[in-house]
């Protein structure tokens, strides 16, 4: 299983290199949920510590967006990137369209969901899928065994459970006339806090727990989270996969969601 | 360019056959694997019932199936739609691509790319094209220029929200639902925690403004930009809300079918009414606004309101029969009214106000004040009114 780990600076990256199999880069513009995005000149550097580098390009895509949205695809293409983490399906057509011969990651976040939708895109060339974090270990198993997709699941740090490109905190900041001291903010309800972060791009709310089910998984790439953790604790995390600070919390692997439904057949 | 289709929800029979009344082309329904898990969905019979009913009058009737399948679903959905298509809806609205396969390689359903699928740009739309689906629903976060580059880039029917509430999140990119309720939003579980309250902190210090910090947004309204939609080309105006009263939809349905109306047979003529938007306020319980179609998603469309919605109240009954020997509606009553009350009946392309003169009793014994719901009264009208006609407070 390789450790694919989602970096907070270039500096980290070269830090923890002897620690990791796989970097995941959020790049500028055109990631969301991710506190440090990246340049194209910064992932250059990244790419020279020799391990592989998968890319995120999540935000949805605006149409005014696609000319730039090209431009850096060929560019990353030329740079011989391991792979595009992709949630706009833009990104299919446009690998067909530019013959980029980058692979690409299926990452719809919360849909990425079962073994049919998966064969579905490997059937369609894509050679990695990033599985939704609100599956249980039962249903990781059981797409495991239904697909030859190469899998990543989270199994380290804060979870995003929401993405919108309304710029929420901001919003409310400038509606109430309020004082930004610029510290990090979270957002709290009956006795839990969940970490919230405002960008270019949107706002993501995340998990008001550190996910570590490190102990439990068993996929092709094990996916680390650094933000929010101190770099000495996430250095702990990767090279002991245990930490006193982080103790194990499975998230859903254990626990099924419900939708009530009434029987319609 | 053709006229638009006027596209309603219904979530049961009844706000079906009222959607189609009051003037929807095509009405939305679900049936199993959608979005709408809590709502009072339709078993296949009632689709069947459904789509017959809509035939006859020569309408539409699209079933969503536009969960998020996790691997229990991939197990029954072909069963699921092999029968919808023995039914034959004109469509169904779906997100998930393994359904798309699985429908295209077992059946002869059309297919429309659900908003789940959050489509906002002509790449996209292209490859859609390419896999058959035959109609996309946009992204809630299309601006007027997404529209027109799409529109003008593929040919492919467009389906445009224009009226209902907002998720404040990219759809199907929020579990908030999951992690704060074990309810699986994108298999139709959502408990809208994006409506709740939450105190936010700044450096672990309060920031706090007159009114709790909330993700909830204003509801969507087009109503002023009807004609710039029917001039893009787009192919089908959406109204949502599949658990919305049967008052809700005549009114909101009603205000539509007249707009359209209005502007396709003489847009020369056409001139924008502000009645229209005070009949759609008075039925909404927030505020609405043009969301990202105008490309204003700040402060704006905001809605911090301490939750304190508004219930309206303005519905009071429902007419059931009319009697021309005595002049008596038979009413089923929703809310308080009594005699003296100024009131106004409603039907498709009918109004009346007046002031209630004569009440009855279901034993025909006059009555001063209807208190009880559901309660059926006979109430004197000033000319002949209609089943289904929607009775409000004036």
């Amino acid at each position: 299983m390789k450790k694919a780990v989602i970096i907070n600076s270039l500096k980290q990256a070269q830090d923890i290199v002897d620690l990791v199999d796989a970097y995941m880069v959020p790049i500028q513009k055109f990631s969301m949920n991710y506190d440090h995005v990246f340049s194209l000149s910064a992932i250059k550097e990244i790419k020279a510590l020799n391990k592989e580098v998968f890319v995120i390009i999540n935000k949805n895509i605006h149409n005014d967006e696609l000319a730039e949205l090209q431009n850096l695809l060929n560019d990353l293409d030329k740079i011989a990137i391991t792979g595009l983490v992709f949630y706009d399906v833009a990104l299919v057509n446009l690998k067909t369209k530019l013959k980029l011969k980058t692979d690409l990651v299926w990452a719809q976040e919360h849909m990425t969901t079962n073994y049919a939708t998966i064969n579905y895109w490997y059937d369609k060339g894509v050679k990695y899928a990033y599985l939704s974090s609100e599956l249980t270990k039962a249903e990781i198993e059981q797409i495991k065994a239904q697909t030859n997709m190469k899998l990543f699941v989270n199994g380290f740090g804060y979870v995003p459970m929401f993405s919108s490109q309304r710029r929420l905190v901001n919003n409310y900041i400038e509606h109430f006339n309020l004082e930004n001291h610029q510290g990090p903010k979270q957002i709290y309800k009956e006795g839990n806090y969940y970490p919230i972060i405002d960008k270019e791009n949107g706002t993501t709310v995340y998990s008001n727990y550190v996910l570590n089910a490190i102990a439990k998984l068993d996929v092709d790439y094990l996916v680390y989270n650094s933000y929010l953790i101190n770099d000495e604790d996430f250095k702990i995390i990767l090279k002991y996969n245990k930490s006193d600070k982080y103790p194990e919390e499975y998230g859903f692997l254990y626990k099924e969601t419900i939708y009530k439904v009434k029987n319609n057949e | 360019m053709n006229k638009p289709e006027l596209l309603s929800p219904a979530g049961d029979f009844e706000r079906l056959k009222i959607a189609l009344l009051y003037g929807a082309d095509a009405v939305y329904i679900g049936g199993n694997f959608n979005l709408r898990a809590n709502a009072d969905n339709f078993n296949l019979e009632e689709i069947r019932k459904g789509v017959s009913y809509a035939h006859e009058r020569g309408k539409k009737v699209y079933v969503t199936v536009n969960i998020a399948m996790h691997n229990a679903e991939v197990l029954k959905i072909k069963d699921y739609l092999l029968k919808l298509d023995k039914i034959g809806p004109d469509a169904i609205i779906v997100s998930d691509p393994a359904i798309i396969k699985i429908a295209r390689e077992n059946t002869n359903l059309t297919i429309h790319l659900s908003t789940q699928a959050s489509t906002l740009n002509k790449e996209a739309v292209n490859y859609w094209k390419q896999e058959g689906v035959k109609r996309i629903v946009l992204a809630r976060e299309c601006t007027y220029e997404d529209i027109k580059t799409i529109k003008e880039s593929v040919d492919i029917e467009l389906e445009v929200f224009i009226h209902g509430a907002m998720c404040a999140s990219y759809s199907g990119r929020c579990v908030l639902s999951n992690y704060l309720t074990a309810r699986d939003s994108n298999r139709g579980g959502c408990s809208q925690i994006c409506r709740w309250d939450f105190e936010l902190y700044d450096d672990k210090e309060p920031l706090k403004g007159d009114k709790p910090f909330t993700f909830c947004t204003k509801d969507l309204s087009l109503i002023k930009h009807i004609p710039d939609l029917i001039n893009l080309g787009v192919d089908s105006l959406k109204i949502e809300g599949r658990m919305r009263s049967a008052y809700y939809i005549a009114t909101i349905v009603k205000v539509y079918r007249t707009i359209i109306d209005e502007y396709w047979n003489n847009p020369d003529a056409y001139a924008y009414n502000l009645k229209y938007e005070q009949i759609l306020r008075r039925v909404a319980n927030r505020d609405s606004v043009p969301q990202f179609f105008n490309g204003i998603f700040d402060k704006r469309v905001q809605y911090y309101n301490g939750r304190e919605e508004k219930t309206n109240q303005d519905f009071i009954g429902i007419v059931l029969d009319y009697d021309s020997q005595t002049g008596l509606a038979k009413i089923e009553q929703r809310n308080y009214f009594a005699c003296g009350d100024e009131i106004e009946i409603f039907g498709p392309t009918d109004e009346m106000k007046f002031v209630i003169t004569e009440l009855y009793d279901e034993y025909m014994q006059p009555l001063e004040i209807v208190r009880h719901p559901k309660q059926v009264v006979y109430l004197k009208v000033p000319r002949a009114v209609f089943a289904n006609y929607m009775v409000k407070k004036a």
